[in-house]
């Protein structure tokens, strides 16, 4: 309100000095020169009804003198609007608290001549629910949905309530709509008009002299007219005596008003300040408020209640705390961001795993992970004690606390240097396996269905860890070993039995062999003994010794051929059992180096 | 007669009683609309509502600030979106002007934060809104609120969200998630 005024100021130059008769200023046509007419028409309305009374002309004469009257009466009527506008009742402030049911859900004020709808009960203002329906125009009257309901209704002629609500909500104490200006005064809500038209001292009325058409408040009226220029003494702005003291209340920047809360007297212009920061009185809330102490004490006796109040104590510590905490906070989001990739990580594994799996050429490859059937306890041993590292690492990392003394660096980038260090063995074993061994065996095929122990990786459930994942593996991968040397050894078996069968059979043909061939020798023995006898008889009895001789050597020569061959076949048939006897052990140590490989 | 100092008197007598009842400077509605704003306030300070919160924004009283958290066993469950309020100047016979400023991934809210729901239209001849003068601030947002785990496939304004709900709840669930921003970083966005 320090700001220009709305009117100019160099126009009162002449007025600065002190008071001025206001008949010295200048004339002007405004509105208010309408409402000047009324007492000219009232004192001829007078005139004309002493004037009506003693002759009393007949009718036409009655009819005048109403229409008179009637625009009397606007005319005072409108003026006195214009000094002091109607009140709005719903803008009231109500000086005792009063029941929600007697507020109508729509403005929610104190109900304001409540009408009942017939249809449903419910209850409003006649103004609220006329302007609710006011879109939906009915020849027959207002009607419309029920705004708390949506019961179709209309609001009748004979909607109003009874007169008791009416008197409750008419008897709600109010202040006066003039207590911003300085009225005191409380009273009922229906009289509130009737206060501000007749006894308000803060309500405006016409001046008193006889020749001022200006209003003032009714309670400056008896001091007479104060329609005449001055000019404030502390800041020097012009005025008119009668507005001096509203300038002084609330405008004037240099002028003093005493603060209600702390008896101080402030500088208008330094009001807002005090009121806002400085005021001793206003009661601010404990330091400790955050942390649970509700209590508000006045500025000036703040310093006493943080003296014993605990939460004021603490507050410097705990804020310290929250803000730790929320660095936790923050830092374990990293954290389990983290533990994501970690699961990703194994993910990885179990993949590359079961794929190995199919591919038996690679579990060979990986001698490390998948134990020998023997167990080779030492060695599960240690990668289980890697994996635990790892864990323990892991969780050392998410659940570390920074010492106390560190508490304005973030916790979260130790946690990331450790997280990150216990990454690389992770990732390190599953994706490089380890230098294959020179002596590869070839891939086997098997006739047992060996991706069964490994369903896919969603149907196994989760796990407690990644490590109790591995380690369960790693359980299914043995057994699996130990269902396949079982395997193996029924196979050998079978086998073994089967060349020595065969090894039977062999060598009893053989032995019959001999047993033909041994006779065989034997009749060719016969036939060339038989054979010589006859030629040392027929050579001896017809001398025909010279031409004999050498044919019975013949046939002696020939009788040792045949004999020499026949042992000669023996010991190729002796030979051939020896080569089978020597097939079979060959069998069986090819067996057993399979059996070794799969072993492998 | 009248004359300038006359006019002066009332122009300062206007001026000095901007607060009091019946200005006429001021439309008289207005100041109907900022008591009942008040009426409101008081309330849900007094019996304020877990899940909801509501402010003036500033020294304006037709302009609101408000929160909503995400009911449990909804995929909005621990969410909290930031929302602001417009009254108009026929309140409460017009409904307010609500919008998110939270982005949200809703069958019922677009991207620019337009929320259709029934009871956001004024009702009347022909039209489909559900306005009713009784509701106020504390009953739109209990509205929203429920809105968020009852949305309304029918009418949907993202009508990937509407097929997505039916379909796959986690899937839903994640795009909730990747399309919220906590109230600060929303601010922090708005400052920069
Ligand atoms: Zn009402
Ligand atoms: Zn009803
Ligand atoms: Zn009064
Ligand atoms: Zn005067
Ligand atoms: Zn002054
Ligand atoms: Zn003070
Ligand atoms: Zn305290």
């Amino acid at each position: 309100m320090s700001g220009s005024p709305p009117w100019s100021s160099s126009r009162w130059h002449s007025s600065q000095a002190g008071f001025v008769p206001h008949h010295a200023t200048s004339n002007s046509t405004g509105r208010l020169e309408v409402a000047s007419s009324p007492p000219d028409v009232q004192r001829s309305l007078s005139a004309a009804n002493i004037a009506g009374h003693s002759s009393l002309r007949g009718m036409r004469r009655l009819e005048a003198r109403r229409q008179m009257e009637e625009a009397n009466f606007l005319s005072s009527k409108a003026r006195s609007q214009n000094l002091n506008p109607p009140i709005d009742l719903r803008m009231l402030d109500y000086v005792t608290a009063y029941d929600d049911n007697l507020m109508c859900p729509i403005c929610r004020c104190p109900f304001l001549d409540p009408v009942v709808l017939a249809e449903c009960d419910h209850c409003f203002c006649r103004d609220c629910i006329r302007q609710t329906w006011a879109s939906t125009y009915s020849p027959l009257g207002p009607r419309g949905d029920c705004p708390s309901c949506r019961t179709p209704a209309k609001l009748g002629p004979r909607s109003a309530t009874s007169k008791i609500l009416v008197n409750i909500t008419d008897d709600l104490l109010v202040r006066c709509p003039k207590s911003e200006d300085g009225c005191k005064a409380q009273v009922k809500r229906g009289e509130v008009q009737d206060h501000v038209n007749i006894y308000c001292g803060y309500a405006y009325m016409e001046c008193t002299a006889d020749d001022c058409e200006l209003h003032v408040l009714r309670k400056d009226a008896a001091e007479g007219c104060l329609h005449f220029g001055v000019s404030c003494l502390d800041c020097r702005q012009s005025m008119q005596k009668a507005s001096l003291e509203t300038h002084w209340r609330v405008q004037c920047p240099d002028r003093k008003v005493s603060c209600e809360l702390c008896k101080e007297a402030v500088f208008n212009r330094e009001w807002d300040t005090h009121s806002r920061e400085t005021c001793p009185a206003i009661s601010i809330p404990c330091p400790g408020k955050v942390f649970g102490c509700n209590s508000r004490s006045k500025r000036s006796q703040a310093d006493v209640h943080a003296k014993s109040c605990t939460f004021a104590k603490l507050t410097p510590m705990l804020t310290a705390m929250q803000q730790r905490m929320d660095e936790q906070e923050a830092a374990q989001k990293v954290m389990v961001r983290k533990l994501e990739v970690l699961e990703g990580g194994f993910q990885a594994v179990q993949t590359i795993l079961s794929t190995k799996q199919e591919d038996p050429d690679q579990v060979g490859a990986d001698e490390s992970r998948i134990p020998l059937l023997t167990g080779r306890p030492h060695q599960r041993g240690d990668s289980g004690g890697m994996l635990d590292a790892m864990v323990v690492e892991t969780d050392v990392g998410a659940f570390v606390f920074p010492p106390p003394s560190s508490s304005s660096r973030p916790s979260s980038e130790l946690v990331h240097v450790r997280a990150g260090a216990s990454l690389p063995p992770l990732y390190s074993a599953p994706m490089a396996p380890g230098p294959r061994p020179a002596d590869l065996p070839e891939p086997f095929t098997m006739d047992f269905d060996m991706a069964s122990p490994f369903p896919p990786p969603a149907a196994n459930g989760p796990y407690i860890s990644p490590l109790h994942h591995l380690l369960s593996m790693h359980e299914s991968l043995r057994d699996e070993m130990s269902r396949m040397s079982a395997a193996l050894q029924e196979l050998d078996g079978r086998q073994s039995m089967q060349a020595l069968n065969e090894n039977l059979r062999t060598r009893e043909e053989i032995s019959y062999m001999a047993a033909q061939v041994a006779g065989l020798s034997r009749q060719v023995h016969w036939l060339t003994s038989a054979q010589l006898q006859r030629q040392q008889h027929g050579g001896a009895g017809r001398q025909a010794a010279g031409a004999a001789g050498p044919s019975g050597s013949d046939i002696a020569g020939a009788g040792a051929g045949v004999e020499a061959a026949v042992s000669t076949a023996a010991s190729a048939l002796r030979g051939a059992a020896r080569i089978v006897n020597a097939g079979q052990g060959m069998t069986m140590r090819r067996g057993l180096s399979e059996e070794g490989r799969t072993k492998l | 007669m009248a004359n300038r100092l006359g006019a002066m008197s009332s122009a300062s007598a206007a001026n000095q009683g901007a607060k009091s009842a019946g200005n006429p400077s001021r439309p008289a509605a207005n100041g109907n609309v900022i008591k009942r704003l008040q009426s409101e306030l008081m309330a849900l300070m007094t019996s304020p509502t877990p899940g909801l919160s509501a402010f003036p924004a500033g020294s304006d009283m037709t302009k609101w600030n408000a929160t909503v958290t995400g009911p449990s066993d909804t995929p909005y469950a621990d969410l909290t979106f930031k929302l602001t309020l417009s009254y108009p100047a026929n309140y409460p016979y017009a409904p307010p002007e609500v919008l998110f400023k939270t982005p949200i991934y809703h069958p019922n809210v677009d991207m620019a934060g337009r929320i259709c729901l029934d009871i956001l239209k004024k009702g009347g001849d022909g039209s489909e809104g559900a306005w009713s003068a009784v509701l106020n601030t504390g009953s739109v947002l209990l509205s929203i609120q429920s809105l968020l785990g009852e949305p309304n496939n029918a009418s949907p304004l993202n009508g990937e969200a509407a097929l997505l709900w039916d379909r796959d709840q986690t899937e839903y669930k994640k795009k909730v998630l990747a399309r919220h921003q906590e109230p600060e970083d929303v601010e922090a966005a708005d400052v920069a």
